[in-house]
């Protein structure tokens, strides 16, 4: 904990603070002010099928007779202390909404997350100790393989084939166990590419270094080298992928629970869509902004923490790093 | 010296393509993605069936000859609906991925290259970007935006515009540091002049391979927005809509299966195709 340290955290808080009020205006912005007028678009289209007295109460209510900007400053002054506004269909607080269907996408979205891990760190495995000839590069090939995969595919596919084919679960029961693990191998399939991409190329990097050479010499078994010394540092950037990829479970998710019938976020927000509930999504993308910054910020911080070679950039003598840019031998993450 | 890169590269690429060392998969790959644009350009080449209109008599039948891919609930030829969709799924791609190359590329080019306020302010919208699900972030374009399948390759453009900022600023900066762009500075080059004949040209290289890899990926959240209804309706035949529609009808799997098929087909071809352009690079 010296002061490059803290001078560093206080700068990404600071960061962090910064996006995450931007993302707020940004969404308001696409949200409410790109369709036009919200009342002509929203609430006047006949296909809403509202009343002239229940427009004028919703307008009210959402003040949407106010100027754009006073809007924008009173929504976003409400969120900061935790107010989400009302929902503009059921007339209910938005985060009441979000609280009912939160366990749910919670549960899918960390099993999603720990199935994506294991078969990234037994894919990466493999390319290390499966022979050439039973099929390495076959391995290899797997993470570009399951990015060519849309997740709702994989979802069909099991529910065809372990839902309807064997019966091992029942699609009128999206919460049963079985359900939620096949929910969970669809969402997790695609993340665990990434992840395991990331992992496969730093543990080719960290085989070639002069450590593992050295240990190889002194007659280490493959497998032992591999869990003793090869693991740890290449699994150190895994952390920064994962709080990268913490978007892509909230978006995969949405998809996800449509395939399998869940109740969650991702079908609070296909509700919302098609009735252009404002309201929530607007909550809905700010908080799952607010999520990713702060894993992404905890990430960033613990970092260094956890890897004593990385340099805290930010002094004077700053130079620009870049993706590709491996020449300090220290592993840095894919940010794409 | 490093003057040569600019010219040499688009030699090299051509060089490459038609070198006998041209992997296997490689060249399938670019068979595959060949098809799909001549499916997109001149669909009623490839099938003699109609895509709109089915023949009720002949509904929900397994692949055969006759229809290669079997047929719908209306008795129309799944294969032809595949071959009819491919153009606005492709093409909308296309779009997405040139709203990301160009938005972003100028996103990334202006900060790199002036630095100052300008990075400063660039780099925190970049963030702001990123920071939203890309998923969710072209949900709600697409929602603000009105439903059909241009706008949601928009949405997929405004998506993709972050990552394509920061790989093209970051190459700025690597290359306005070369000693080339010095000594055309002290050649008495104007910034505009050496910004775009030589930082433009040299940092561009490695967002080929990147757009590459984004016209897949754009083919999949596409897919995904069309799959969730938010692309142009029935009886239009995206490759998401197909599979959307498939899903009702699981007892005929081929309906699912052979649109998902053709799609991870086009993928993994296009991923394929941009892994080797970064390998040979």
């Amino acid at each position: 904990m010296n002061s490059a340290y803290r001078a560093y955290a206080a700068k990404r808080l600071f960061q962090a603070v910064v996006v995450i009020l931007l993302a707020y205006v940004l969404t308001f912005v696409v949200v409410s002010i790109l369709p036009g007028d919200p009342i002509t678009n929203v609430l006047r289209n006949p296909q809403s099928g509202f009343s002239e007295e229940e427009i004028a109460e919703i307008i009210a209510a959402q003040g949407l007779d106010r100027p754009v900007l006073v809007q924008l400053w009173s929504s976003l002054s409400a969120f900061l202390t935790g107010d989400l506004g009302i929902s503009m269909r059921s007339h209910r607080p938005v985060a009441t909404l979000i609280g009912e269907v939160l366990p749910s996408t919670l549960i899918l979205a960390a099993s999603g997350l720990l199935v994506a891990l294991v078969l990234a760190v037994v894919i990466a495995y493999g390319t290390r100790f499966l022979p050439k000839r039973y099929g390495q590069g076959l391995l290899r090939g797997f993470p570009s393989l399951f990015l060519s995969v849309p997740n709702f595919v994989i979802g069909l596919v099991l529910i065809h084939i372990f839902g309807f084919q064997l019966g091992i679960f029942r699609v009128i029961e999206p919460d049963s166990f079985w359900a939620t693990f096949f929910a969970a191998i669809a969402l997790g399939i695609p993340i665990s590419a990434q992840i395991a991409e990331v992992l496969i190329a730093n543990l080719d990097h960290e085989a070639d270094q002069e450590y593992a050479a050295v240990a190889r010499s002194r007659g280490l078994s493959k497998a032992r080298l591999f869990a003793r010394h090869l693991l740890k540092p290449s699994s150190l950037p895994v952390v920064t992928v994962i709080a990268l990829t913490i978007g892509e479970l909230l978006g995969g998710s949405l998809i996800t629970e449509t395939v399998f019938g869940r109740t969650g976020i991702g079908s609070l927000v296909q509700r919302s869509v098609s009735t252009q509930d404002l309201p929530v999504l607007q909550a809905v993308v700010s908080l799952a902004a607010v999520v990713f910054v702060v894993v992404n910020l905890i990430a960033d911080l613990v970092y260094p923490l956890l890897d004593p070679r990385v340099k805290l950039l930010g002094t004077p003598q700053r130079r620009p790093v870049t993706a590709d840019d491996n020449s300090s031998g220290i592993p840095t993450a894919v940010t794409s | 010296m490093t003057f040569a890169t600019y010219n040499s590269t688009r030699l090299s690429f051509w060089s490459r393509l038609t070198s006998d060392r041209l992997p296997f998969t490689v060249a399938l790959s670019f068979l595959i993605v060949a098809m799909a644009i001549a499916w997109s350009l001149a669909p009623g080449l490839f099938t003699s069936h109609d895509p709109v209109n089915g023949v009720p008599a002949h509904k929900l039948l397994g692949p055969s000859l006759q229809y290669w891919f079997g047929t719908d609930h209306l008795g129309r030829d799944l294969y032809t609906r595949v071959v009819y969709g491919t153009a606005s799924s492709v093409s909308s791609a296309l779009i997405a991925v040139l709203i990301g190359v160009f938005a972003g590329g100028l996103i990334g080019l202006l900060s790199g290259f002036l630095g100052g306020w300008v990075d400063t302010t660039l780099a925190r919208l970049v963030d702001v970007l990123l920071a939203i699900p890309k998923f969710l972030l072209a949900v709600i374009v697409v929602t603000a935006i009105g439903f059909d399948t241009t706008n949601a390759a928009i949405a997929t453009g405004v998506s993709a515009v972050a990552v394509f900022a920061r790989v093209m600023r970051s190459e700025v900066i690597k290359t306005r540091q070369a000693t080339f762009v010095e000594a055309a500075y002290l050649a008495g080059g104007s910034r505009w002049h050496i910004l775009w004949r030589h930082v433009l040209p040299n940092a561009s290289r490695s967002v080929l391979p990147l757009a590459v890899l984004h016209f897949g990926d754009s083919i999949l959240v596409i897919a995904s927005l069309a799959f969730l209804g938010y692309g142009d309706p029935p009886p239009a035949s995206d490759w998401g809509l197909l599979i959307s529609i498939g899903k009702d009808y699981l007892k005929w799997p081929w309906l699912v299966y052979a649109p998902a098929f053709v799609t991870i087909a086009t993928v993994l071809s296009v991923n394929r195709i941009s892994r080797w352009l970064r390998k040979t690079d």
